[in-house]
C-alpha cells in the first residue's frame, strides 16, 4: 500500500534513497519517534495514523491562521496547542517546536507570521511522513 | 506470560494522538474507547468501567485533573495514566497527587506504553485485592451480624466458603449466640439465596407433629388433618432447611430425617406417594452432639449426614469489644423505638459490659440494653443504669485470661434474664472448693473472715460431683446449661454422670 498526502503539492517530491529528508540539517520529522512507529504498527494502521494526522492538520492549520487573522488569540494558541499534540505523536518535531512557540502566551512572535511558519513545517513533514510510510524501517 | 486483555479509554481530543494510542493500544490486544472531551470521559467511564484510562490533562471543556477528580468522587477504581508533554512534567506531578497511577510522556514507543499499562493495571489489581483483604479482616458486619472480633471473622470466612456448597452444615454454640442467624447467613450467602428459608423449632414442635412439620400430610391423614398440608422440607425445595434444636427430635423422627438426608425424597404424613425435593439442611444445638450420639439420644449415622460442616458460634464472652459494637447498635435501635435521647455508653458503663461474662450471649446483651432504654432517660447509658448483676461481676477484678470462675456463673441469672437472682433462691452451693475462684457473688454470705478457706478439706472427685450436681441442680438437670455455667464441655457432664451411675451399681 502506498500512502500519498491529498493535495500534495509539487514540491513533495520525495527522494526514496534515503527518507531522512534533510532541511537545515534537521529533520522534519524525528526519525527515532516516526520511525519506531512505523516498525511498531501494522502497515495500515500507520497510514490510517498518517491520514488522520493528514485531516489534523489541514483543519488545525486553517483554524489556526483564521483566529491569527482575527485577532482571536484564544483559539489561535489552542489550535497552536493541538497542533504541537498531533505533531508530537508522530515524531513531526519542527512542526512540533514552532506550534509550541505558536501556543506560548510569554511569546511576542506575530501570530500572522506563525501561521505561515505553521503551515510549511505542515508540509515539510507531510512530505517525509509519505516517505516513510513507502519505506517503513524494517523490524528491530 | 499471557496478558488479559483490558479495558482502556483513551482521553484525547487530537485525533492523531487518539489514533495513535488506538493503534498501540489494538496491536497489544486491548479493549478502547474513545472520549474526546472530560464530560465524554466521566460518562464513558462510569457506564463503561475500564480497567485503566490514558488521561490527557489539556480537554476542550475541563481539564484531565477534573476529570480525575470527578471519576474519584463516583469512586471509579480504574487505574489513571496521565498522558503529558515534554515540557509538562509538573502537569504530572500534579496528577500523581490527585491520584494518577502512573504517567508517560508523549511522544511514546508501543513497548513503553505497553510495560506502563500493564504496571498501572498489576498495581490497580494489587491495591483491590488488598481493599478486599482489609474489609474483610476488619469488617464489623456481616449478613446480619455485628462483630469485628478475630472468633467472629473465623465464623464469617466459614460461612462464606460453605456458602457455595451444597454440604450440611451443623451449628453449635450456647444459646444466644446467633445459631440461626448463622444459618440465614449461610443460605444469604449461597446461591440458594433466591430461594426459601425455612426454619423449623424441633424443640417447640410436639412430637406428635414434628412429622407433619417436617414433611406435609394429606387430607385424613390423621384426625384433624382437614386439607393437604405442605411441610418444611417441600417449601424450602431449591433452597435450606434450618432445624434448631435438632437434639430435641425424637429417634423415631430421626430414622425419617436420616432416610430423607440420604434419598431427598419424603413421603407426607398419611401419603403413599414419595416427593422428591432439593433442600440443603442446616442444623443447630445447643448441646454437644456427639455427647448426644455417645449418650443414645442421637443417631450416629444421622450426625455423620448432618455434620458435614461444623461451624461453632463463639460465646459473647470470647468476642471481645464485639460487646460494645453490640450494645451500641442495640442502643440505636431501642432508643428510636421508645423515643429516647441514648446515644452511647459512659467510658464506665463501657467497662462494666467488657467485665461481665454474659452467660445470654447476644440475647442477654439485648435485653439488658432494651431495659435500660425503657426505664432510663439521657444522653449516654451510665454505669447506674446497668443492671446490678453487671455491677457486681464488673467491681470485681476481672480475670482477663483465665476463663470465668464457676461460682459466680452459678449465681448469674437465667440468660434472659434481666433481674438478679432473688435473694430468697436456694442455690445449693456447696462449701467453697480449692479452686482458685477470686470472687464471690455479693447474695453469697462469708462462711468466716476469709471467705475462700473451706472449713475443711475433702478429696477434689467429691467437689467436683457436688459442684457439677448443683449446677444441674440449678438449671433444672439441663446439663448444656449447667455445662455452660461450670464452662466445661456438655459431654464432660454426661461421662461423668455415667461413671457415677456405674459406680453406685458396684
Amino acid at each position: 500500500m502506498t500512502w500519498m498526502p491529498n493535495a500534495a503539492p509539487s514540491t513533495w517530491r520525495i527522494d526514496h534513497r534515503s527518507w531522512q529528508c534533510e532541511i537545515n540539517n534537521v529533520t522534519a520529522i524525528d526519525p527515532e519517534i516516526a520511525g519506531q512507529l512505523a516498525a511498531d504498527l501494522p502497515r495500515e494502521d500507520f497510514v490510517r495514523i498518517l491520514r488522520t494526522f493528514e485531516a489534523d492538520l489541514g483543519r488545525l492549520a486553517t483554524e489556526l491562521e483564521q483566529a491569527a487573522g482575527s485577532g482571536q488569540l484564544d483559539l489561535y494558541r489552542r489550535a497552536a496547542h493541538s497542533l504541537a499534540g498531533a505533531a508530537a505523536a508522530v515524531g513531526a518535531r519542527r512542526l512540533e517546536a514552532v506550534s509550541r512557540i505558536a501556543m506560548d502566551p510569554r511569546r511576542t512572535e506575530d501570530p500572522r507570521g506563525m501561521a505561515t511558519q505553521i503551515r510549511q513545517e505542515a508540509a515539510a513533514a507531510l512530505q517525509e511522513l509519505a516517505a516513510l510510510a513507502d519505506n517503513p524501517p524494517g523490524p528491530g | 506470560m499471557a496478558r488479559s486483555p483490558a479495558r482502556v479509554l483513551i482521553v484525547e481530543d487530537t485525533p492523531t494522538q487518539a489514533e495513535v494510542a488506538r493503534a498501540l493500544l489494538r496491536d497489544l490486544g486491548h479493549e478502547i474507547r474513545l472520549a474526546e472531551t472530560g464530560a465524554a470521559a466521566v460518562r464513558t467511564a462510569l457506564e463503561w468501567a475500564p480497567d485503566a484510562i490514558l488521561m490527557d490533562i489539556e480537554l476542550p471543556d475541563f481539564s484531565g485533573f477534573e476529570a480525575m477528580r470527578r471519576l474519584k468522587a463516583e469512586g471509579l477504581e480504574a487505574a489513571v495514566i496521565v498522558v503529558t508533554a515534554h515540557g509538562s512534567v509538573n502537569h504530572a506531578v500534579e496528577a500523581m497527587r490527585e491520584g494518577a497511577v502512573d504517567f508517560i510522556l508523549k511522544p511514546y514507543a508501543k513497548a513503553r506504553l505497553s510495560v506502563t499499562l500493564q504496571n498501572a493495571l498489576e498495581k490497580r489489581a494489587l491495591a483491590s485485592e488488598l481493599r478486599q483483604v482489609k474489609a474483610q479482616l476488619h469488617r464489623d458486619r456481616f449478613l446480619g451480624f455485628i462483630g469485628a472480633s478475630p472468633t467472629m471473622q473465623a465464623v464469617y470466612r466459614t460461612i462464606e466458603s460453605v456458602a457455595a456448597s451444597r454440604a450440611n452444615v451443623f451449628i453449635t454454640g450456647e444459646s444466644g449466640t446467633g445459631k440461626e442467624l448463622a444459618a440465614e447467613a449461610v443460605h444469604r450467602a449461597s446461591l440458594r439465596r433466591a430461594k426459601p428459608f425455612i426454619a423449623l423449632n424441633c424443640g417447640a414442635i410436639p412430637r406428635d407433629l414434628l412429622e407433619s412439620e417436617i414433611f406435609g400430610h394429606v387430607k385424613g391423614a390423621f384426625t384433624g388433618a382437614t386439607e393437604n398440608r405442605l411441610g418444611a422440607a417441600k417449601l424450602a425445595d431449591g433452597g435450606t432447611l434450618f432445624l434448631d434444636e435438632i437434639g430435641e427430635m425424637p429417634l423415631e423422627m430421626q430414622v425419617k430425617l436420616l432416610r430423607f438426608t440420604q434419598t431427598g425424597t419424603f413421603q407426607p404424613v398419611g401419603s403413599s406417594r414419595p416427593e422428591k425435593v432439593d433442600v440443603r439442611i442446616v442444623s443447630a444445638t445447643n448441646r454437644d452432639p456427639w455427647a448426644e450420639v455417645e449418650a443414645g439420644r442421637f443417631r450416629e449415622d444421622l450426625y455423620y449426614r448432618l455434620y458435614v460442616v461444623p461451624l461453632e458460634m463463639p460465646p459473647l464472652r470470647a468476642r471481645g469489644e464485639d460487646v460494645l459494637l453490640i450494645a451500641r447498635h442495640f442502643l440505636t435501635l431501642f432508643a428510636k423505638e421508645e423515643g429516647k435521647q441514648f446515644r452511647g455508653f459512659t467510658a464506665e458503663a463501657q467497662a462494666a459490659l467488657l467485665a461481665y461474662s454474659w452467660p445470654g450471649n447476644v440475647r442477654q446483651l439485648q435485653n439488658v440494653v432494651r431495659n435500660i432504654v425503657v426505664l432510663h432517660d439521657g444522653l449516654a447509658v451510665e454505669r447506674a443504669m446497668l443492671p446490678a448483676m453487671l455491677l457486681r461481676q464488673a467491681s470485681t477484678p476481672r480475670m482477663a485470661e483465665a476463663p470465668p470462675a464457676a461460682v459466680p456463673e452459678l449465681a448469674a441469672p437465667p440468660a434472659a434474664s434481666l433481674e438478679p437472682p432473688p435473694a430468697a433462691t436456694p442455690i445449693p452451693i456447696p462449701p467453697a472448693p480449692m479452686a482458685p475462684v477470686p470472687m464471690a457473688p455479693a447474695s453469697m454470705p462469708a462462711p468466716s473472715a476469709d471467705p475462700w478457706l473451706p472449713p475443711s478439706f475433702e478429696p477434689l472427685a467429691e467437689v467436683e460431683r457436688r459442684y457439677i450436681l448443683a449446677a444441674l441442680d440449678h438449671t433444672g438437670q439441663d446439663v448444656p446449661r449447667a455445662a455452660s455455667l461450670l464452662r466445661i464441655n456438655p459431654s464432660t457432664i454426661y461421662r461423668k454422670l455415667q461413671a457415677w451411675k456405674a459406680g453406685s451399681k458396684d
